[in-house]
């Protein structure tokens, strides 16, 4: 499975997942007490105009730009329609500032780098139980996994077309869920030889 | 078995189940909220993991997402889609996930087609009611709709989602009878 993560190097991938992940809170919280258009407006340009300092390494998710502007529009026509533009304005400009930089901490901060900090953002929690290195092993499973099932999908699928001549669609999700239960005792078994818990 | 080893994988390959429904290609709706087959993962978690665990596998799931791997449908991924005007659907998983096993819990399973019935109430209430009431939230901060609007908006899912219990409970009706050891609910 492959991040969005992008190894063209930008000046974003030299700043710290940590300082990244502050900043985008920060504004997350920022724009939501803001209701003036204008400053919104102010702060959507320079975050566009931090996106686009990115360059080549946003082509790769042009998909999910394209989603922010269909919902860009039509949350706007919406509000237009209502007789708000302000409010459609608004709408908009947070929307714009947030996801904007969502995406583009996503594209310039490796999946490790995000995940120590996660490790560090929960390491106090280590005293209620809850262990940071359960999390990284669990998301390794779950990676390794959604590869494996994926593929196991597709042979339940193939096997469904052979036999009936049509797709297996909805009617192999009650196998494909048995196989799974199944493949999760094997990999319990395992993780107890492995760990000893 | 071992509960904390059986734990860890069941919770990791429930997200990965989540993960995999990802891979079906989406529904734009509206509103640019799209509709997916992630949300029965959600009900199936609750139904066959308990709540405990289905909380686990959809947090598990989020983190992921939000660590940038493209796992929710049509590829889409990182922190960006936690400020989309669906991201409210999105938050609303975990505690949807949690409250359908909950209920589950409390419902009988003496039988497969009891255990089948009992999913179907069981993801109606969790599945259905709980994470649509934080997509309407999230519609209403994040989209600056009104209740009223963001309710109707939500309305258009419905639907689709009863169907989606009904695939549910089949699904739990099928485990139920080819694994009958399984303990439904947790």
């Amino acid at each position: 499975m492959k991040s969005l993560y992008s190894d063209h190097p930008t000046w974003l991938h030299a700043v710290p997942a940590g300082t990244k992940l502050v900043f985008l809170a920060v504004l997350s919280t920022g724009v939501f007490f803001v209701n003036e258009w204008l400053s919104l407006g102010l702060c959507a340009l320079i975050c566009v105009g931090i996106f686009a300092s990115l360059g080549r390494t946003t082509a790769t998710v042009k998909p999910l730009l394209v989603g922010l502007m269909v919902a860009c529009v039509l949350l706007s026509a919406f509000h237009l329609l209502m007789q708000q533009p302000a409010l459609a304005a608004v709408t908009v400009l947070r929307l714009v500032c947030t996801t904007l930089m969502g995406i583009a901490l996503t594209l310039t901060t490796r999946y490790s780098d995000l995940l120590h900090v996660l490790e560090w953002v929960l390491s106090p929690l280590k005293r209620l139980g809850i262990s940071s290195e359960r999390l990284a092993l669990q998301l390794a499973l779950m990676l390794r996994f959604t590869e494996h099932f994926f593929i196991l999908w597709r042979r339940l699928d193939d096997a469904h077309r052979l036999r009936t001549g049509q797709v297996g669609g909805f009617k192999i999700l009650a196998p494909l869920t048995i196989q799974m239960l199944m493949s999760t005792r094997h990999v319990a078994d395992t993780l107890h030889v492995r760990l000893r818990r | 078995m071992n509960t904390s080893s059986l734990s860890i994988a069941l919770v990791s390959l429930f997200a990965a189940l989540v993960a995999v429904f990802g891979l079906i290609p989406k529904i734009d709706l509206p509103l640019g909220v799209p509709i997916t087959l992630q949300t029965l993962g959600v009900m199936l978690a609750g139904c066959i993991l308990g709540p405990k665990r289905a909380l686990q596998a959809l947090l598990l799931f989020l983190a992921a997402v939000a660590l940038g791997l493209p796992l929710l449908s049509g590829g889409r991924g990182g922190l960006g889609v936690f400020f989309s005007p669906a991201s409210g659907y999105l938050l609303g998983w975990p505690a949807g996930a949690f409250v359908t096993g909950w209920i589950m819990t409390l419902l009988p399973k003496h039988s497969p087609r009891s255990s089948a019935i009992s999913a179907f109430i069981a993801s109606a209430l969790g599945g259905l009611v709980v994470v649509h009431v934080a997509g309407v939230v999230g519609l209403v901060n994040i989209a600056n709709l009104s209740w009223q609007q963001a309710i109707t908006g939500t309305l258009v899912f419905v639907p689709g989602d009863l169907i989606k219990c009904t695939l549910c409970a089949t699904v739990v009706h099928t485990v139920a009878r080819g694994l009958p050891d399984w303990r439904l609910g947790g």
